[in-house]
């Protein structure tokens, strides 16, 4: 039976609660708040920064590439230590771990940070832990360490982490604490998605009063395949051993770079850069011999976006597409298909009456020679015709920055915005470009200032043009869509257009096929690809050897496709001071071209020297 | 069964006056959340369009259950707490959030909430209590099985939820006159059982790092909350403007929004919204009165007791008058499961208020 009566009873007894809680309320808020707020101003509240655990970065296979792991850590409250108890704490800490120095431990007691990092406790007993901790003074707090399970492989990629110039404190809020920034790479381009928010602990005094969690940062999904970047990197070395056998050089041959563009999204599924580091050497400081031997190597820069190079013949695409677009073609000569009669040399007259012969790479001459055969056996007096042919035209008016308005279109000059911090520009030089230097950097060109001469240069790749692996391969990616977007490795990020070209579908079935030829018998490249056999007939490709001033050996470039019928990447290879695109550079892509297709992998093999 | 034509206000017989109190409390909700996007930084700052994507849904929540009849309803009993049960032990095989296993996190498959079962498993165990001690089955078998389901929150571990299920499950076999010795004995065994699983649940959740600990204990969150209350007066800041303390209150849009209510709103702030509450509880023990059914006298005064103990620890809590529990605010604090749990409670009452005033 429902009891009515004792119903009201417990309503009465809630209602007198309600009562007793407004009178609370009231009480509480018509109470002198000046004294409240002493109380709060008197709080003195104090806060130390944990770091936040940092977003895990993923390859395309969600293999992790850098991980974020806690640790426990032994920490010291600062203001816990008098005089009375600091060598109670001295001696724990020195008999509970004999690995600390006599200076470390110091140093411990010397901080002025509210704690103070003792040591970590990974591989410290429970017990210990738990005995340790009956002292007030010592607090375990987790901190997130940083690794790098593939270390060197993915180190130009990924970057690196460390403690935060002042420079960066003032940029960047979340710089707080003991956070470290990401320095290099994606940790440094994403360092806001990656970095999470810093938990707190709160002291009032010397009293730890409360503790607000780190929160972790945001993963990032990346493009990069590791498995490629392994067989790149493989391909990559043993192209750097090739060259130092087999030719003579005054530098020690170490440096190159590798890229696998993917040509329908722009996502790069593999780059590699060497000599390369170990990430992980950061994570809890690198010392100053190791950070020294490794710059000298200049082992910390990405040739793949900062290396710049003189592209030499991989360059030529850009009057190849300038011809078929503008029909502008060696004098007498109409059409892709006339020929004219190479002769191993050219010799042409400047308007002051001097008189000046361009050897071809090929003294005894290609022979008869049209636009197709002039990629596939890399003629360059093919296209010093066409340089001729532009000079002529446009002379010393507007218009005659023709070939350099092609090559900023492809991205030359310019950076792709690739999202990897410390991109190079290169330089398009043209005669504005060389008025500027001749009034602001004289060393740097001659008096008379730009030449014909010049543009003869810059249509084979050579002279004052420099350029990054990563433009070569983004301009001939744009060539083939299109559009010329920013290459990128987050999956999740934006496509950023740079600007889109207009080429007809016939012209790049025409280049592909035309590209195609230099891989086929007959092509510079054809030695390094033979052994794919028949499925070389489906790959492309263009070499470049381009000269290096001084003593320095040329520089060994090669720009692969992986299928002319169905072209899905683009690699571009550089080996800085490799001798020979043919002979080094063709062949490790080769050898990169045999994993993508999912080929059996063959060691790579010296080329022909061709250019 | 009655079937209802559908008006503007839904179904015809709707208590006008428990629909309105209803938008009034959800729009105190919206209020008090809109007042502190100023004042606190937001993790997310989304919070405020959550709450009313919640509450629209409460809205829908509460015709939907009105639509239910009394008979529909008590043969849905059952499976109801078997299902909210089956909820509450599969919570053991989940990854703890922030240390306890509470929520289903049903962001895995698309949905952007946190499922809370024991904010459907009170309602439950309400109906239940109230079926087998109106049918007067023996009052063991009951007794069991709210016994079994308060051991699977208190292990949760959620202690508040644990005191306020134990408390309803107590008020409701006192309202039905049975001796004054039997309810004194399950007031005891109730208490007894509070501190077994108490010991039990804090050694199992023994931490190494006194820092997370700290919670366990320390007043500090408590401390800033009665100064954020203070910091009112009597009209709010909101209103005045002048006094802007930066008070640091943890959680301050879900279990501790009341310091913030009261921080903006003041002391007649306070006064309504209790009132409005009062007024509530008020209405419900005129339809209890009303009803001649004894399972709707026992199910209102469940939702009584639960609403009303609810809101009363909470603000035990929120004065620092007692320990940290972790117990929100009926419609006013922030979180999905809680409002449309809520919803409920005012969709059953306002079906039992219908069917005692046939207007067919």
């Amino acid at each position: 039976m429902f009891s009515f009566k004792r119903l009201i009873i417990v309503l009465t007894g809630f209602f007198c609660i309600f009562i007793f809680i407004l009178y609370e309320i009231f009480s509480l808020q018509t109470t002198d708040i000046s004294e409240l707020t002493e109380t709060l101003e008197d709080q003195n509240l104090e806060i130390f920064y944990i770091p936040a655990p940092r977003g895990e970065i993923y390859d395309i296979n969600n293999e992790v590439i850098a991980s974020s792991n806690l640790e426990s850590y032994l920490f010291i409250n600062n203001k816990k230590i008098s005089i009375e108890n600091i060598d109670t704490y001295k001696q724990l800490i020195v008999y509970n771990f004999p690995v600390l120095t006599d200076d470390e431990v110091v140093k411990i007691f010397n901080q002025k940070e509210l704690l103070s990092k003792v040591i970590s406790l990974e591989n410290v007993a429970f017990e210990t832990r738990r005995k340790l901790l009956s002292y007030e003074a010592f607090e375990v707090i987790e901190l997130p360490i940083r690794e790098y399970p593939y270390g060197p492989l993915t180190a130009h990629i990924v970057g690196y982490i460390g403690k935060p110039s002042n420079e960066e404190m003032n940029l960047n809020e979340k710089v707080i604490g003991n956070n470290l920034i990401g320095k290099t790479g994606l940790e440094k381009t994403y360092e806001n998605e990656l970095s999470g928010i810093p938990g707190q602990i709160i002291f009032d005094n010397n009293e730890i009063i409360n503790y607000l969690p780190p929160q972790s940062g945001s993963n990032i999904y990346t493009s990069i395949d590791i498995q490629l970047q392994e067989v790149v990197k493989d391909s990559l070395i043993q192209g750097l051993e090739l060259a130092n056998k087999n030719f003579v050089s005054n530098n020690p041959i170490e440096r190159g770079a590798s890229i696998v563009l993917n040509i329908e999204t722009g996502e790069i599924n593999a780059m590699v850069s060497l000599p390369d580091f170990d990430p992980n050497l950061f994570v809890s400081g690198i010392s100053e011999f190791d950070y020294k031997v490794l710059s000298r190597k200049q082992a910390f820069n990405n040739f793949a976006i900062q290396g710049l190079y003189p592209p030499g013949s991989v360059f030529k695409v850009v009057a190849y597409w300038l011809a078929s677009s503008e029909s502008i073609f060696p004098e007498d000569i109409s059409n892709r298909n006339d020929h004219i009669n190479c002769e191993g040399n050219l010799s042409f007259g400047f308007d002051d009456g001097s008189k000046q012969i361009y050897n071809d790479w090929k003294l005894s001459g290609h022979g008869k020679v049209n636009l197709t055969s002039a990629i596939t056996q890399s003629c360059n007096v093919y296209f010093w015709d066409i340089a001729l042919t532009i000079w002529r035209n446009f002379g010393n008016e507007e218009g005659e920055s023709i070939l350099q308005d092609y090559a900023r279109e492809l991205g030359f000059g310019k950076i792709t915005n690739i999202d990897l911090p410390y991109e190079s520009a290169g330089i398009v030089p043209d005669r504005d470009l060389f008025e500027y230097w001749r009034i602001n950097q004289p060393d740097r060109v001659r008096p008379e200032g730009w030449l014909g001469g010049d543009l003869m240069n810059l249509i084979i790749g050579q002279g004052a043009i420099t350029t990054t692996p990563i433009q070569v391969a983004n301009s001939y990616r744009t060539l083939i869509t299109g559009k010329n977007i920013a290459p990128y490795l987050n999956k999740n990020a934006t496509v950023e257009v740079n600007n889109l070209i207009n080429v007809s579908d016939e012209f790049v079935s025409f280049l592909l096929k035309d590209l195609n030829t230099v891989t086929s018998n007959g092509g510079t490249a054809y030695k390094a690809f033979s052994i794919l056999g028949k499925v070389a007939d489906d790959t492309g490709g263009k070499t470049g050897t381009a000269q290096n001033p001084g003593d320095r050996n040329n520089t060994s470039w090669f720009v692969g496709i992986d299928s002319i019928s169905n072209p899905k990447h683009i690699i571009v290879t550089v080996i800085d001071e490799g001798g020979s695109g043919s002979a080094i550079a063709a062949p490790v892509t080769r050898r990169i071209i045999q994993s993508l297709r999912g080929l059996e992998l063959t060691s790579v093999e010296f080329g022909e020297v061709t250019e | 069964m009655i079937n209802r034509r559908i008006t503007i206000l839904g179904p015809e017989g709707t208590n006008i006056y428990i629909l309105i109190q209803f938008f009034l409390l959800n729009f105190i909700s919206w209020f008090t959340l809109f007042t502190s996007i100023e004042n606190i930084e937001f993790r997310s700052s989304d919070v405020l369009s959550r709450q009313i994507i919640f509450t629209l849904a409460g809205l829908a929540v509460f015709f939907i259950t009105t639509y239910f009849s009394i008979e529909t309803l008590y043969k849905l009993i059952n499976p109801f707490l078997v299902a909210s049960i089956l909820l509450l032990v599969g919570l053991r095989f989940t990854e703890p959030i922030l240390g306890v296993r509470r929520w289903f996190d049903l962001s895995n498959i698309g949905i952007p909430f946190f499922l809370q079962p024991s904010e459907f498993i009170k309602i439950a165990i309400v109906l239940f209590l109230a079926k087998t001690i109106s049918s007067k089955q023996n009052i063991f078998v009951s007794l069991s099985v709210s016994l079994t389901v308060l051991i699977f929150i208190f292990i949760q571990p959620d202690l508040g939820t644990a005191i306020l299920i134990g408390t309803t499950i107590f008020f409701m076999f006192f309202v039905s006159k049975i001796k004054i010795r039997l309810a004194s004995l399950i007031l005891i065994l109730l208490v007894v059982i509070f501190f077994i699983f108490l010991e039990l649940g804090l050694l199992g959740q023994y931490q190494l790092n006194r820092i997370t600990d700290f919670f366990s204990g320390e007043d500090f969150s408590q401390q800033q909350s009665r100064i954020s209350i203070s910091s009112g007066g009597i009209f709010g800041n909101y209103f005045a403007q002048s006094l802007n303390y930066d008070v640091f209150v943890p959680v301050q849009t879900t279990d501790f929004i009341f310091s913030l209510y009261a921080k903006n709103f003041g002391f007649v702030g306070s006064l309504i919204l209790l009132f409005l509450w009062i007024l509530f509880f008020y209405r419900v023990a005129l339809i209890i009165k009303s009803t001649d059914l004894d399972f709707e006298k026992y199910a209102l005064s469940g939702f009584v007791f639960l609403l009303s103990v609810q809101i009363i620890i909470n603000l035990l809590t929120v004065l620092g008058l007692v320990p940290l529990t972790g117990m929100a605010f009926p419609l006013l604090s922030l979180g999905g499961s809680s409002i449309l749990s809520t919803s409920i409670i005012f969709g059953l009452i306002n079906r039992v208020f219908i069917e005692n005033n046939v207007v067919l």
